[in-house]
């Protein structure tokens, strides 16, 4: 880019750019270099000897499940509140809104503590799921129950202002030409917003399987049973056992990659598709 | 037929429409019209099943059809911006309305693009069908939106401000096109329009709204000529207004006696309007003094402009394109031909 304000030397302009690109390379590509490093320092075998090791096959396993039970569940309420806000008037509409970024503004321990409170053995329902055999907190339910707490604005957040933007006018559209309620959705509705939709998707899993505090809090650490991949992290940390750490926390780190990649080229699609063809 | 009783519809504290009573003919080509915020828009989507009335009923054929969906009236809509799914090709668009139809009721998928591609050629745009909305101009993607209307056979359309978003050469060319396709496939078509010409040249008859109200319904003829407020007087059409006093059956101009055929008067304070071509100028000073602003060429007429008596009331005149047009600053005598007296409101 060669356009500059007039008042701009060029100087001024290069001084900024290599503050960016130092900032970017010593926060966030030397510790993404280092994690790759680290990981494979002791060599292949090492590496994926930590990878199939029993436990963290589970911390995988268990990751993957949270996000596959959170992720569609968040979708489905990410498409009814974004409904809701952008195609119906009605009282306390500012109100959903703000409550759906309460997640982003709490401190995901509180979250966690939050289901404790509720579930645990202390807590307001704990003595009677203790009763009927149900577990929740120190169990994947809890685990599960966390996440989609932490993880809920993502769908919503992406697809509101989207939804606003497009209006009510398709859909009335459809209705028109005798289109039912469920095929307006499937035809006009959906299509319009996949690409929104599945931006919010991705982030949506990203922060699902990256999760650390609010999982942390409600799992109880049981190793094989309930760790997910950064709970996994943290114990082979803090038992020195670095390469391994480093290990699951490349794949970690890869999923971060993927998201990027994925995102990227999705808003080149999006920005490009945008009312125009295909 | 249709037929509108009583219908009253507020969003919040304002009122949209007060009190509306219609009858639509069958066949006929009829025109809402009136400015923005006047109610036409909310009338044609209460007819269409877009919008429900607070009070009042919408019969179809005799049939109460007021607290039926749009989806079940079976009537052509097309959006101010025409609506068109940007994410499917014309023909599908065109299409739309039958491949969403259930099961039973729905053509082959071999007919249905037989019947699209009918369409796309009634609306010529045959060819096109592969082209995405994005690709087609303004005037293209109003026939599409047209041509997808009518795939579901209806016999009513309903058209909210069709030819707003375009250019004025192909305005007048939709227009006519629009027309003859009314005739050619019999149907009902109510289109809404704040442009008054678009109105009187289109239309079998005028509906002219303002705040929710029918001012008066009539031929484009009748509304013109025999406007029955001020406000359709000075909506429909170039209109001068002068405020007038009423005395003894004649009307009186800043206390001057005006020579003018005038019916049902009623004494007192009242409002006088009048057309720019039912006014004769003259240079011996027979009628009111007028001095000139300003002269323009209007087509096949000359546009005058000027100040009565000296005042800053501005009346506008035409005159004959072949006759010497006056100059700026000329002072000038005019009288009123034909004029209507309006005993309600005052003078813009």
């Amino acid at each position: 880019m060669s356009a500059r304000l007039p008042h701009q030397s060029r100087s001024a302009q290069l001084v900024l750019i290599l503050v960016a690109l130092a900032f970017i390379g010593f926060f966030l590509v030397l510790p993404l270099v280092a994690v790759f490093a680290e990981a494979l320092a002791k060599g292949l075998a090492t590496y994926g000897a930590a990878l199939v090791e029993p436990d963290a096959i589970s911390a995988i396993k268990l990751t993957l499940l949270v996000a596959a039970i959170s992720v569609p569940l968040n979708v489905v309420f990410g498409l009814c509140a974004a409904w809701a806000v952008a195609k119906f008037d009605f009282r306390g509409r500012s109100l959903l809104v703000t409550l759906i970024d309460l997640p982003f503004s709490i401190s995901p321990v509180v979250a966690g503590l939050v289901y404790v409170l509720l579930f645990g053995a202390q807590g307001w329902a704990g003595p009677w799921l203790i009763d009927h055999g149900v577990r929740i907190i120190f169990a994947v339910p809890g685990i599960v129950l966390a996440t989609i707490l932490v993880t809920f604005p993502f769908v919503a957040r992406e697809l509101i202002p989207l939804m606003q933007e497009q209006g009510r006018v398709d859909e009335e559209a459809a209705l028109a030409l005798g289109a039912s309620g469920f095929k307006t959705f499937l035809r006009v509705t959906l299509p319009n917003i996949r690409w929104g939709l599945l931006y919010g998707v991705l982030l949506c899993n990203a922060r699902a399987m990256g999760e650390f505090g609010a999982v942390s809090v409600v799992s109880g650490h049981l190793r094989g049973l309930t760790n997910t991949m950064p709970l996994h992290v943290e114990i082979l940390y803090n038992e020195y056992n670095f390469a391994a750490a480093f290990a699951v926390a490349s794949l970690l780190a890869l999923l971060a990659l993927v998201t990027l990649v994925l995102k990227t080229s999705l808003e080149w699609k999006f920005g490009y598709s945008h009312g125009s063809a295909k | 037929m249709i037929s509108l009783h009583n219908i009253s519809k507020s969003f919040g504290a304002f009122a949209a429409l007060n009190n509306i009573d219609l009858t639509v003919r069958d066949g006929e080509f009829l025109a809402l019209l009136g400015p923005s915020g006047s109610g036409k828009t909310t009338l044609l989507r209460i007819i269409a099943g877009l919008a429900f009335p607070d009070r009042g009923h919408v019969r179809f054929n005799g049939e109460d059809v007021t607290e039926l969906p749009v989806a079940d009236r079976k009537v052509g809509f097309v959006f101010q911006q025409y609506a068109l799914f940007r994410h499917m090709s014309v023909l599908d668009n065109v299409a739309f309305g039958l491949t969403v139809r259930s099961r039973a009721q729905r053509p082959a998928k071999a007919k249905i693009r037989t019947r699209a591609r009918e369409l796309l050629d009634l609306v010529q745009l045959d060819g096109l069908g592969d082209r995405y909305p994005a690709q087609l101009s303004g005037g293209q993607q109003q026939r599409v939106a047209l041509a997808r209307a009518l795939a579901v056979e209806p016999q009513l359309l309903l058209l909210d401000e069709p030819f707003g978003a375009l250019d004025a050469k192909v305005r007048k060319e939709l227009r006519r096109w629009l027309r003859q396709l009314h005739e050619q496939m019999g149907l009902t078509s109510i289109f809404v329009t704040h442009d008054q010409e678009e109105a009187l040249e289109l239309a079998d008859r005028v509906v002219v709204l303002d705040r929710g109200v029918i001012e008066q319904i009539g031929t484009p003829e009748e509304v013109y000529m025999t406007p029955r407020s001020g406000f359709v007087s000075g909506f429909v059409g170039d209109s001068n207004s002068l405020a007038v006093t009423v005395r003894g059956g004649r009307v009186q101009f800043e206390g001057r006696p005006l020579d003018l055929p005038v019916e049902r008067l009623r004494e007192g304070s009242a409002r006088l309007d009048f057309r720019p071509h039912d006014v004769t100028l003259s240079k011996d000073g027979h009628g009111l003094p007028l001095q000139v602003s300003g002269v323009y060429r209007r087509g096949g007429s000359w546009r005058v402009e000027g100040t009565v008596n000296g005042s800053d009331r501005i009346v506008e005149i035409d005159l004959d394109a072949h006759a010497a047009p006056p100059e700026l600053g000329d002072r000038l005598a005019f009288s009123i031909t034909r004029a209507r007296v309006f005993a309600e409101e005052s003078v813009r």
